[in-house]
């Protein structure tokens, strides 16, 4: 997908920084926000009676591109935006120095409940027409006010139960692990009453390593291959679903369907089915697991030890 | 009183000290002049010392019997065959036979130019003649060639230095085998082959230059005698001590000419001191034997085969490429046939470059300015050859090089610090403490604490080495260079300075205490603080335990600032599932498995119609791609409308039936151009942004 405009646009990067965060006037910690990931988490949000978290927003684009340009009246619009409430507001950002704008963005609990898209768009009068959007800030912030989100990274959930004692695993009590997912989340479930399985995934000897990672390997295939079911299962028409789902789908559809563009590969899901893919499932999520370098060590490691205890 | 006698002295020297030079020059003693005089010996020492004024009558008879012109005294002129005294001298061998093959001091370094420039820089530091003022670097690299190359060949006597230097390199001979002869044999091919010389010239200004006699204790002797002197002088200490070895170093002849205005006159006199020295190993020519070192200078009478300074003409600095910017005091060393010893950096461009990484990494702590003070050091770094400009000079700007670190410095010295981090550009700042032991010779005294200043800046974006701890003493040049590793996850990417001993201006007699317990604890590299044979000799038992308490708490405390406020550890994670557990995406791969449209690009014709061109770049395969290019309109959010096709045109290996594209097989790239269907634009087409993807489509049909 290529974007033509009818006129002319910033060729060099937007980039957004988020300075600092504060929730109803209380300056948060720094290490909420994460520069390389690009995420603000604002942990502390158990309590239900805040009403605002301000982000100090700086933006900053190349002023001889701005300079030597046709633009005429810049000016810089931070967007927060999300898809699970459509909600979406815009602030104007002051100018400092040319090509550069700091200023607050606001995000109201009453309009927000999840990941909040935080970007931006440089418009200018072009042409004589006034708004015209000549940049988009290159890479987006995430604030993630999801109860019980700690870690900047998106990732799966990993959770130790007794499944014996455990009446939501009664039905697979002898099992090492299981899945279970909701529209928000997947977890993974690990059995703490199997034994020995605690004991080697977090094993620290170098000597379990190949173990260990062979263990892994074996779990991710089955994490990953049962998650991507259950996300095809929920997708309707030709959108992608969104959350968790979104993202198994994006991961695995271009090791299943390698020549199809991802919608493409999306659409013949919808139109074909899986029933028929399953092979082809079993070797994307053998490389999400990244299959083939833990299981070789592991052979390797067997034959090492193998002379000596015979 | 020039060497090129051709025009009178700016400023007449007292008549003493010029009468001392001459008789040392004409190798007479003062009582030999008494003699011939008819005066008392100690008649001449007054005249010398300045205490008295000869008559009229004793300045005529002292210039007939020195062969001076008359008048001479007058004007203070030196003997007309002056420049003829300006040799190489060489030492001669051990009558031990005993033989040095290359200075001992150099091979204590790991030798690049990077290091050359922290040398000399840090002697320049240590020697601040005006605290109130910074003192200012100049590197010059300067590639010169034809009649500069000649020029300047005979201002350092270059035909009488050469033999030996091929003596020294002499494939034939033991020594031409060592290293150091390969070294110089490299040298001279180059030299001869190329027809090219390099010159590095560092310059330091507001230092107090090259002070003192040219024998006994001081800073001259100190560089230019002596390798493993290390002239120290109260607490900073170590200046000009075995780093000076470094500027040899960079020269593939070891050899450098040095020009000082000096802080305080010697002779009377202060401006354009010069002296050149080789280092050259053991050798032999024509039968005679040589030690190795040589020094360009007068002849001493009254040492054999001793060379002292001469205070030289300006011409005469032209031609040595030795003339200073301006009259403030300091020293420029001439390093001839520079090159970088590490031989990683080879052009003019690459030095240039390892100058200025040197001087950043090392010195940008000294560089930054604050509350309203200069900085304690400015440097730059530019690039000549045979007199044109190749890289201009840069002065080294340390925001540029160590963002984070400056950052900090910066909020310390303007008293800006925090106690927490909360914002992208805090910097907090924390005591360290340091318990100084007494010294063994101080018997019965007390250990001393000192508060060291620990500074955490979260890094810059991109820094491509954050996570790490810096170390450095009032000198402010960097010491400890290390990881800060055990984090948590999660934690705030940093940058971490630990300013000990005299930090900013507390002068607190703890912080001189521990400045010279923390320079005892360096190696020669200055890169470290440990054990040294040198602590461990000089302080009370206990000393390597509390500094390795000092260096764990200054860890400890970095750890402690950046990490997350609430531990991020509670999911129970194991470690190694913590990979395949990750849903952030992928980047996309660089070659696709599918078509993509490489390049679109359009306008809105007069009719409102949008005219666009697409290139599509193919995966190659035997069967044809068939894709339907659909064209849409960007909307800020929901779906985007889709337009229709006015006219597809295809345009280079493709053919187009209705609206579907068939790519020839194995090609690479397909062109096509298409009109768009005004009746199906949502808004006039000057007012939207549109998109073009491929679909994939059955052959003949949707």
């Amino acid at each position: 997908m290529k974007r033509i405009m009818p006129y002319p646009v910033l060729t060099g990067e937007v980039t957004m920084t988020i300075r600092e965060a504060r929730l109803d006037d209380v300056q948060l910690p720094y290490s909420v926000i994460s520069e390389q990931d690009r995420t603000v988490v604002p942990r502390p949000l158990e309590r239900d009676d805040w009403e605002v978290i301000r982000l100090g927003v700086q933006v900053r684009a190349q002023r001889y591109e701005l300079d030597a340009g046709p633009w005429l009246s810049l000016s810089f619009l931070a967007t927060a935006s999300e898809r699970r409430t459509n909600a979406h507001s815009a602030v104007k950002l002051m100018m400092g120095q040319p090509g550069e704008w700091t200023g607050e963005v606001e995000i109201h609990r009453d309009d927000h409940v999840g990941r909040v898209q935080v970007s931006g768009q440089l418009v200018a009068t072009v042409d004589g027409v006034p708004g015209r959007v000549i940049a988009t800030v290159n890479r987006p912030w995430t604030v993630d006010l999801r109860p019980g989100t700690t870690a900047h990274r998106e990732s799966i959930d990993t959770q130790w139960a007794n499944f014996a004692e455990d009446s939501r695993f009664s039905w697979c009590k002898t099992d090492p692990w299981t899945v279970t997912t909701t529209d928000e989340t997947a977890t993974l479930v690990l059995n703490s009453g199997f034994d020995g399985l605690r004991a080697v995934l977090e094993s620290p000897t170098a000597a379990d390593r190949a173990t260990r990672e062979a263990l892994a390997a074996q779990i991710a295939v089955d994490l990953w291959s049962t998650l991507f079911n259950e996300a095809v299962y929920h997708v309707e028409g030709h959108d992608w679903p969104e959350g968790w789902r979104g993202q198994v789908l994006r991961r695995m559809l271009p090791d299943i369907f390698p020549d199809y563009s991802p919608d493409d590969a999306l659409h013949e899901i919808v139109n074909g089915g899986t029933g028929a893919i399953q092979a082809r499932v079993l070797h994307a999520a053998a490389k999400q697991a990244r299959m083939p370098r833990s299981l070789g060590g592991f052979i390797r490691s067997l034959r090492k030890v193998g002379p000596e205890d015979e | 009183m020039t060497l090129d006698g051709d025009h009178l002295p700016p400023d007449p020297e007292a008549f003493g000290p010029w009468l001392g030079r001459q008789l040392r020059r004409k190798g007479v003693s003062q009582s030999e002049l008494a003699a011939a005089l008819d005066v008392t010996r100690a008649a001449v020492s007054a005249w010398i010392t300045g205490r008295a004024t000869p008559r009229v009558d004793k300045i005529q008879a002292i210039e007939e019997f020195l062969n001076l012109a008359a008048g001479a005294s007058a004007t203070r002129d030196e003997t007309p065959e002056s420049s003829g005294y300006i040799a190489w001298h060489h030492r001669e061998a051990h009558r031990d036979g005993g033989r040095e093959l290359g200075n001992a001091a150099a091979f204590a370094f790991d030798s690049s130019l990077e290091i050359t420039a922290r040398e000399a820089t840090q002697n320049s530091l240590d020697e601040c003649h005006d605290p109130t003022r910074p003192v200012r670097v100049r590197f010059i690299l300067h590639e010169i060639s034809g009649e500069r190359l000649r020029r300047l060949q005979e201002a350092i006597r270059w035909d009488e230095l050469a033999p030996h230097i091929e003596a020294a390199s002499d494939p034939n001979e033991k020594v031409g085998k060592q290293k150091v002869g390969r070294k110089l044999a490299e040298g001279l091919r180059e030299l001869q082959e190329t027809g090219k010389l390099l010159l590095l010239r560092i310059d330091d200004y507001n230092a107090n230059g090259l002070t003192g006699d040219d024998y006994d204790d001081g800073r001259f002797a100190a560089v230019v005698r002596r390798q493993l002197d290390s002239h120290k002088l109260g607490t900073a200490g170590g200046s000009f001590g075995l780093g000076k070895a470094t500027i040899w170093g960079a020269s593939r002849f070891g050899l450098v000419i040095v020009n000082s205005t000096l802080s305080e006159p010697h002779e009377g006199l202060r401006e354009r001191r010069v002296i050149g020295r080789i280092d050259l190993p053991w050798h032999q020519l024509n039968g005679a034997q040589y030690a190795g070192p040589a020094w360009l200078g007068n002849r001493d009478p009254s040492r054999e085969t001793a060379a002292r300074s001469w205070w030289a003409g300006e011409r005469a600095l032209d031609e040595l490429y030795l003339r200073r910017a301006s009259g403030d005091p300091g020293t420029s060393f001439l390093i001839v046939g520079a090159h970088d010893p590490s031989g990683e950096a080879n052009s003019l461009e690459e030095m240039h470059g390892a100058l200025v990484r040197g001087l950043a990494t090392n010195f940008w702590a000294s560089m930054v300015a604050g509350d309203g003070k200069p900085p304690m050091l400015e440097a730059s770094v530019e690039a000549l050859c045979d007199g044109q400009v190749v890289v201009a000079e840069e002065r080294v700007d340390p925001y540029r090089y160590e963002p984070g670190r400056a950052r900090a410095i910066r909020a310390f010295l303007d008293g800006t610090t925090v106690s927490r981090l909360t914002k992208s550009d805090d910097v907090v700042e924390l005591a360290v403490p340091l318990t100084v032991p007494p010294r063994k010779s101080e018997k019965g005294q007390a250990p001393v604490e000192h508060t060291a200043v620990l500074l955490v800046t979260p890094a810059v974006e991109g820094d491509p080495k954050p996570n790490r701890l810096v170390g450095m003493r009032g000198t402010r040049m960097t010491v400890v260079n290390r990881p800060v590793t055990a984090l948590s996850l999660g934690s705030t990417p940093f940058q971490a300075v630990l300013l000990a001993g005299i930090v900013g201006d507390r002068k607190l007699p703890a912080d001189t205490s521990a400045e010279a317990f923390l320079r005892a604890a360096e190696p020669p590299e200055h890169n470290d603080w440990k054990a040294t044979e040198d602590l461990v000799a000089t302080y009370a038992r206990g000393a390597a335990t509390r500094l390795r308490e000092f260096r764990q708490t200054a860890f400890a405390l970095v750890r402690a600032t950046v990490k997350p406020a609430e531990s991020v550890e509670s999911g129970g994670t194991p470690t190694i599932l913590r990979d395949i557990v990750d849903l952030e995406p992928t980047p996309p791969a660089r070659t696709r498995g599918y078509p993509t449209v490489k390049s679109a690009t359009g306008d809105v014709d007069e009719t409102g119609a949008w005219r666009i061109r697409v290139e599509i770049k193919l995966p190659e395969r035997d069967d044809p791609w068939v894709l339907r290019p659909v064209l849409r309109f960007a909307t800020r959010s929901g779906p985007k409308p889709e337009g229709r096709w006015a006219e597809l045109v295809a345009e280079s290996n493709c053919d187009v039936n209705g609206d579907i594209l068939s790519c020839a097989p194995r090609e690479r790239s397909a062109v096509f151009t298409g009109v768009s269907d005004v009746a199906s634009h949502p808004v006039a087409g000057r007012m939207t942004i549109v998109e073009v993807d491929l679909i994939r489509a059955k052959e003949g049909g949707r």
